[in-house]
Parts: structure tokens; sequence; C-alpha cells
């Protein structure tokens, strides 16, 4: 059975040069998916000057469309006018996957909509948690099960973002698949990281870990925003706490936000100016710099997806010490963390038990970089994200991908493109809100037409593609896994 | 096909698998990527693997393999499908109405006449206006009658703030005794005494020239930091007004203040001075407000001229029902400063139609009685429910009485016999009485009834709540 390859397109509004997780998720997932064959562009709006086509390393094309940008780099939310372009694009770029990025970006959202009124497959990453208390939320809720009544699958980065997602968007939850994001590992070495000899780290000749005294400092990193939800407050109350009980010990703190200001008060009030460094922004190539640096990742925050920058802490080879929260229990083994409540009182705790646990060398925090690495890598991602194309489009059988403990559930998990069975599927989404996302399908569907006719599919223009990579793993494995597969 | 994740790796049974949902003891790092003969195991998991492998050879024929448990663990490689939905730990830390709390009958409708009381105000002040409007009342009987009642409020309050004062002295001194708590009740009272500027140089100079009075009470409680310049202008205005209760009036009128920061409250104020002095300055920045008022009132008389009188009756509706509808209803004795858009609508609306009246006499009098009814009785009322339960049941009574009446004696044109339709008056007071019960047991009951659909969802995905000893605002911030 030779392996499929397919035209995605990633839609997302967030996108380089804005720096963050979704962003470099998009990059590197869609780089790796060029990697493995595929055809991939990117679909987000103009940032600043950056507008129309622009390709990046590996052949990936980025259509910037202008677009009116509303709040945080999020595009207003016009719930058809996307359409033209965006079918423009399709039909130059001959998609077949149309892959949305992030709940709060509209673009992602119309592009899912407008990808089934064409009759594409659609797939949607949601990368954050949602509560479903506050207005925002609900609104935001809402609008995810709109779009999300008629997508094909969705991917979430942690069990507990598949939770959170399948709540909010009333899914069903074998059509949520659990990809976690990744790191790049060799951007995150530990300082004196050398290649071992025989290749695996693991399995090399045991370098002496070099041991703390009693009276060597340790450094403890912080690297995150100082928003509230990253969990500032927290941190404003440990540091003197933990400074006090372990004299011994250093702060260095990156990242900027409003909460910036407590810390400074904080390091004032208590005059810890020399034992707490704060180097306020840094740019994601710099996070591994800073990282090196110091013995523990501290990682205080109240509610993350993924977290990914826990991930890279321990790639380079620092302990992590993080708080209980969101998907953060699922990603690190447990002899790389220290989990705390989000307490006081336990982070202080437990803060002081991994400070004693490096000192006393029961850490090998030296073989962490090749246990992250093998734990996590994008091309990974990528093959995880291929299998669920391969799904969607038919070429895993539906009792394949779905099982076939179905759950008592009978009907198809293959959406078909019949308006009407997806009026069915939008109308149950509420009382009212069905019926009016019905409405925005059938003009949605009157729109398709009548572009259709102004713009006929004859009179694009089909743009060449680059010639695609062929995998080197299929390369050679292509004899044998083929011969062992034949189910 | 093979599934992605389904490598070689993943093939390595797991040492120890027992059914304990805590992850972190179960399973060893190595887990995620040893190769599977790099490790020795136990004679039995080293037979299951040969068994398992066996199995999976036989099996290979189309039907599922045996399957390790599921973990909802992502570092590790498991040989389920991404979309895998475990049965028995999917959503398993979901909570629905973790903290409901269900309300009882009684106790919802005793908390609903504190609204009752507030409307019943809002309808007494119309009603006022009404009858000054008319020209059936004559401003000043109302004013006169209105500063009565305020006068007799604030000694009944003066009387009531000393009592409680001795209590906390009481208290302050056990405290001081104790030790810790003490001195930081201390810090915090010096804190507020910092912060409050004092409203009379005489008084700065008082304590400062009472040295030699005996160190009898802990620095500054509350009363002593007291008279601040806001409050002057409250104050002025009705004496009942003590410092406490400073209220929002100095939105209304901007003065002048001395603010001069008090500086470390000497504890050596002998309370008595200090009390009658107190009173002597709130009497005094009442005559001060009086008389500035009394100024100002030509000036608003004219405020509105041009504005047409329906657009009056419009504005001022929308004012009072921005003031029934965030007015502060749950604050208590402590409240410092009543929630301000409340009241500051309140005295718009009573400028604006203050502005209305073709007198200066009906217009100050109009704009003192509304700061008397929303500036002043919300404190007075905060207290006697604070005090005792049957004073608050009565004034409620009292006041939906009162505002039945005067409903009942405006409403309507005016028979030519007789001013007064004093019948009409009465059957709006059994009106109002049974609005009034029925509207608090109404929608009390209703309230109740609407808690079964309440569906509260929480899980981990919701931001944690930080739980932060050393420092108290942040349980106030967030």
């Amino acid at each position: 059975m030779p392996r499929q390859t397919y035209n995605i397109a990633m839609v997302s509004d967030f996108f380089f040069p804005q720096p963050g997780g979704i962003e470099s998720h998009i990059y590197q997932l869609s780089s790796k998916l060029i990697d493995r064959g595929h055809k991939v562009i990117i679909i987000t709006h103009a940032y600043d000057d950056r507008k129309g086509v622009r390709y990046l390393t590996n052949g990936l094309k980025v259509y910037h469309v202008p677009f009116l940008v509303m709040y945080r780099q999020a595009t207003f939310p016009t719930v058809f006018s996307f359409f033209p372009i965006f079918r423009n694009i399709c039909i130059r770029e001959r998609i077949e996957i149309v892959h949305g990025h992030a709940s709060l970006s509209n673009f992602c959202h119309e592009a899912i909509l407008h990808g089934r009124a064409m009759g594409l497959r659609t797939v949607f990453t949601d990368h954050s948690l949602f509560g479903f208390a506050d207005a925002a939320s609900i609104l935001t809720n809402k609008l995810l099960k709109f779009t999300l009544s008629d997508v094909d699958h969705s991917i979430c980065v942690s069990h507990t973002c598949k939770e959170n997602t399948v709540l909010r968007a009333s899914l069903d939850p074998l059509m949520v698949s659990v990809i976690p994001n990744a790191v790049v590992a060799e951007n995150f070495r530990p300082r004196d990281y050398k290649d071992s000899p025989n290749g695996s780290g693991v399995f090399g000749p045991d370098t002496s870990p070099n041991r703390l005294g009693p009276t060597d400092i340790i450094t403890i990193v912080v690297i995150s925003r100082l928003f509230y939800n990253k969990g500032t407050d927290l941190l404003t109350a440990v540091i003197p706490r933990i400074l006090e009980n372990h004299p011994y010990t250093r702060f260095i703190i990156a990242g900027s936000g409003p909460k910036a200001i407590d810390l400074e008060q904080m390091i004032e009030t208590n005059v810890l100016q020399d034992q707490v460094e704060m180097l306020g922004p840094i740019r994601h190539e710099d996070v591994r710099d800073v990282m090196v640096r110091g013995h523990i990742y501290l990682h205080p925050s109240l509610t993350e997806a993924f977290g990914t920058v826990i991930v890279e802490a321990a790639s380079c080879g620092l302990y992590v010490v993080c708080t209980q929260v969101g998907g953060i229990p699922e990603v690190l083994p447990s002899h790389m963390t220290t989990f705390a409540k989000p307490e006081e009182d336990d982070l202080v705790a437990a803060t002081g038990k991994a400070i004693t646990a490096m000192r006393s060398g029961r850490i090998r925090t030296e073989k962490f970089h090749d246990q992250v690495k093998k734990m996590y890598s994008w091309s990974n991602v990528a093959m995880r994200t291929e299998r669920v194309y391969d799904g969607v489009t038919g070429k895993i059988s539906e009792e394949e991908f779905y099982g076939f403990d179905t759950g008592g559930y009978t009907g198809s998990r293959i959406r078909n493109f019949a308006l009407v069975d997806r009026l069915k599927r939008y109308y149950g989404c509420g009382i009212w809100a069905g019926k009016l996302f019905c409405l925005c399908i059938i003009v949605d569907y009157l729109f398709f037409l009548f572009l259709e006719w102004w713009q006929p599919r004859e009179s694009i223009d089909i743009c060449p593609d680059w010639p695609r990579k062929v995998p080197p793993e299929e390369k050679r494995h292509s004899s044998t896994s083929r011969g062992r597969n034949t189910s | 096909m093979l599934s992605p994740t389904d490598d070689d790796e993943s093939e390595t049974p797991f040492p120890t698998l027992d059914d304990q949902p805590t992850f972190s003891s179960l399973l060893s790092p190595d887990d995620a990527f040893a190769p599977p003969l790099s490790r020795g195991y136990g004679g039995d998991s080293a037979a299951e693997s040969t068994h398992s492998r066996l199995r999976r050879v036989n099996d290979r024929g189309g039907s599922r393999r045996r399957k390790r448990a599921w973990k909802k663990l992502m570092w590790v490689k498991q040989s389920y499908p991404d979309n895998y939905t475990d049965q028995a730990t999917f959503l398993e830390n979901l909570q629905r109405n973790p903290r409901l709390k269900p309300y009882d009958f009684w106790p919802l409708v005793a908390d609903s006449t504190v609204i009752l009381q507030h409307v019943c105000s809002v309808i007494i002040f119309v009603v006022c206006f009404a009858c000054i409007h008319r020209e059936r009342v004559s401003p000043v009987s109302v004013v006169s009658w209105s500063s009565a009642g305020t006068f007799v409020g604030w000694l009944m309050w003066e009387r009531w703030v000393t009592e409680e004062d001795q209590v906390e002295e009481l208290n302050t001194s056990i405290s001081t005794l104790v030790g810790r708590s003490g001195s930081l009740s201390r810090r915090r009272t010096r804190a507020a005494s910092i912060r409050r500027p004092t409203p009379l140089r005489t008084e700065a100079s008082l304590s400062i020239a009472a040295p030699s009075a005996p160190p009898s009470r802990p620095p500054s409680n509350e009363g002593s930091a007291a008279s601040s310049a806001t409050n002057l202008i409250t104050g002025s205005k009705s004496p009942r007004l003590s410092p406490r209760s400073s209220t929002t009036a100095p939105s209304l009128i901007s003065r002048p203040s001395h603010e001069s920061l008090k500086m470390e409250t000497p504890p050596f104020i002998i309370k008595d001075v200090n009390r009658t002095h107190e009173r002597l300055g709130t009497i005094k920045s009442a005559v001060l407000i009086y008389c500035t008022l009394l100024g100002l009132s030509p000036i608003l008389k004219s405020l509105t001229q041009s504005t047409s009188l329906d657009s009056i009756w419009a504005m001022s509706f929308w004012l009072l029902f921005v003031n029934i509808f965030s007015f502060d209803y749950s604050g208590g004795v402590s409240t410092k400063f009543p929630a301000s858009l409340s009241t500051n609508a309140a005295l718009m609306a009573s400028t604006v139609l203050a502005s209305r009246l073709p007198d200066t006499r009906q217009v100050f009098s109009l704009t003192l009685f509304s700061i008397e009814v929303f500036g002043l009785f919300p404190v007075f009322r905060r207290h006697i429910k604070h005090r005792s339960f049957q004073h608050h049941v009565c004034l409620t009574v009292v006041l939906v009485l009162g505002a039945g009446l005067g409903v009942g004696l405006v409403a309507g044109k005016l028979p030519k016999d007789q001013p007064w339709p004093w019948k009409r008056g009465v059957v709006g007071m059994i009106i109002s009485i049974i609005i009034a019960t029925l509207a608090t047991g109404g929608c009390s009951w209703w309230l109740i009834g609407l808690q079964k659909y309440k569906n509260e969802i929480r899980g981990p995905w919701d931001p944690a709540r930080p739980i932060i000893m050393s420092r108290q605002r942040w349980d106030e911030g967030a």
C-alpha cells in the first residue's frame, strides 16, 4: 500500500513573525510534513508590511492575507468575508485538507467552515484550555461548537486538553486525537553536551556527575511571561521563602509582563538584588542560553495545556519543579520533575526537596537530554498527524481508524459533504444557535455557488508545486514494511 | 498497516502493571524508549513478555492484540491509537457544581428586604419631588423633617459607634497582650491612620499638644483617624454621617481641603476629647456644606433650562434605575465607600430633577434631601441591620408603608374638594404591602426554583487558584 501524500493548508491567525508556541508548532509541523512528502502551505493574516506570498525554509509557502486585525493579532470575525480569497488559494494550491489551529483564531474557524462548504477535509488543532464560567469563554465555546460540529477530526495537545475540547464543543471523543507538542532537541542541549560516540547517550560511559557541595550555588531559572495565569503571584511569594531556607541559591527570571513590577517590589523589599536576577524579555533563541545557566527550572503556572517550556528545560538538563495543573502532569516522567500543588507552602516545600536532591546528587540531569529527545520529536508528531489525515481522507478504513469499540454509536464517523447532513449536524447545536448556524451554513453555501459562477474554477491558475521530498525512512523501509503490513 | 505510535520500542511490556491511578510510581522512565532486552526483568514479567510476544505472533490474523493498560501520559509511547479514549479515566476529574450551596427560603426573603428598603427610599424620594414640584408640600417642611430625622439618626449612630468602640478597645487591649496578633493589628491601624488625611489642623495640634495624657489606648482605631476632608462635606450636610461612613458626596462638589497627613498617631489621645472634637468638627462641616449648597442653589436652578422636560424625566428615570441596580446591597457596616456609581447616579438624578424647580429654596431643599436619602440613609440602614434584625424589619415595613402611602397620595389627579386624598393613601399602603410580599417571596421562590438549572463544570483545565499565605491582597484581587 503506497503512502499517500496530501496537499495541506494550515490556517491560523497566529504565525511568524509573531513569536509563540502555536506559531512554532505550525512551522515545525509543516516543515516535518514537507519532509514526509506532503505539500503544505500556511494561510495567515498580514503582519505589518508582510503581505502576500512568502517562502520559508524547506519550501514552505505562507500566504499573508490582508485582513483587519482586531485584538492580540486575531482578525475581525466576519463569517463570510474570508471565503473568496480562501477559495482562490485552495483551488490554486489544489488543497485537499484544511488544518486550522488555535480556537481563538478567526481564520481557523472560517477556513474550517468554508473548507467544508467546498468539500474539503478539515482538521482542527486546539492548543489551549478554556474554562466554562466567564462570558468570553462561553462565547468562544459556542463558536467552537459551531465550527467543530462538522469538522472531520480534532487534535489536542494533551489529554486534559482533549477532555476540555470534547466538553466545550460536544465532540465525539473518538474523533479527537491527542498529539503532543515537541521540541527541537538540537536547540536545547545542555551546556557541556557532547554526542556520545556510540550514538545513544543512555548506555554510553557513565560520566561522573559533578556533585554539588553544600555551599555551591544552585541556580533556579524561571522563564515565563509575567502574567497572573502564569503564576507570577505565586512566584513572588515563594522566592523570599526559598532564599531564606536555602541561602546558597540564586534565581534567574526571564520574561516580561504586568506582574514584573510585583517581582521587582519583592526584590527591593527583601533586599535580594544579589540573589535574584531579572533579565527582562528574552528572545526564543536565547532561552537555551539562559536555561543552561541553572540547575532547576521552576514553573509556577496556574493553567497550561501542554507546557512546552518544561520539556525544553528538561532537554537542557534542568530538573523541573512545576505546579500540577492542566496537562503538565502528563508531560514529563517523575524522575525529571517534582510536582507541587499551586499553593505557596507546597511550592516552597517542593523546591526545597528539589534543591536537596540536587545537592545529594540523586538526580542524573545529564541523561535528561537524550531521554527527552526520544520522547518528543517533531517528526513523530508529523507521523501521527499524518495518520489523522489518512483517517479523515478514508485512506485508513473507518473501523481501523476509530476502532471496533464504537461505544454504542452506530452511525458513520465519516463526515459526508451532503448539505442536508451538514445541516443536521449544525442543527443540534442549540435551540436558537442551531437554527442560526443552519442559516449561516445555507448562506455560506449560496455564497459558494455564487463564487463558483463569479470566479469559475477554470479561470484560476494552478500554481506549480515544488518537487516532493521522499521521506528517508520510506526509502529505507519501503521493502520491509510493505512486506510486513499486508493486512 | 502499523499505526504510527506502535513502534518496536513500545512493545516492551511494562515491568509493573497495577491499576493504581497514580502514574508517578508506575512507570520507570526508560519505558519510553529503552530497548526490550537491555533491562533485567523479574521472572514473571519476562515470562509475560515472551508470552505476549507469542500471542502477538499468533494473533496477527486480524483480531486485536492484547493491550496493556492505557496511561494518561504523553511521554510514554503507547500501543494505542492517538484517538483512543479510555472509558475508565476519561473525564474522571470532572466536577459538577462543586461548591453549590442551596438557598433556604426565609433567609433569602430576609436578605431581599435590603433591596426592598432601597427601592422604597427611592420611591419616597420621587414622591417628595413630585409633591414639591406640584407645590403641594412646602420644600422647607420636607427638608426640616428629614434634617430632624437625620439629626436623630446621627445621635443614635454616635451612641452605637461609641459602644462598639468600647468593645473594640477592649478586644484590642486583650490582643495587644497576646502579642503578635496585637502588633499586627496595630500595624494595620497605623497604616490606616497614615493613609487617612485629617481635616482639621486643630486636631493635629491637639494631639501633639497632649503628650502628657496617659497612653491609655492603642493608636487610633478607626474612630480617631476619623474625620477626613472628604467626610467634612458629607458630615456637614448632615450631622448623622460620621467619619467612618464617608459617602461619595465628594464627587458632587469638590472643595479645598487641608489634607495634612496625620503623622504617626500618638497613642495618648484621650478618647473623650477626641470624640467631642470630632462631633464639633462634624457640626462645623455640616454648617459649611449647608452654606455652600445654599450658594450653589441659584446656579443649579438654571442648569437645565434649555433641556426639554421629557428628556429630564427620561434621564432621571435612567439614573435612578442605575442607582437601584448598582447599589451595594451586600455592604456591611464597615463599608467605607458605598458603590460610587450608584450614589453618583442618584445625586445626579436629584440635581437634574432639582434644576427643574422654579424656586431657589425648592432646589436647595431637594438637593439636601437627596444627599440625606442617598448618601446618609443607606449608612443608617446598614447599622440598623447590623444592630438588630427586628428594627431592620420594622424599618422595612415603615418604608414600604411610606412608599405606598406616598404613591397613593401623589398618583392620579388631585380631587378638587380635598388636598390630601387619605383614602387613596390607605389603598396605596395596602397595595404596596401586597406587592412587597409578592415580590420578595416570589422572587426568592423563583431563585430557588432556578437552582436546578445550575450546571457548573470544573476540571483540571480551569486555572488553579493559588493559595498564598503571606499576602492578603491577592485574595481580593483574584
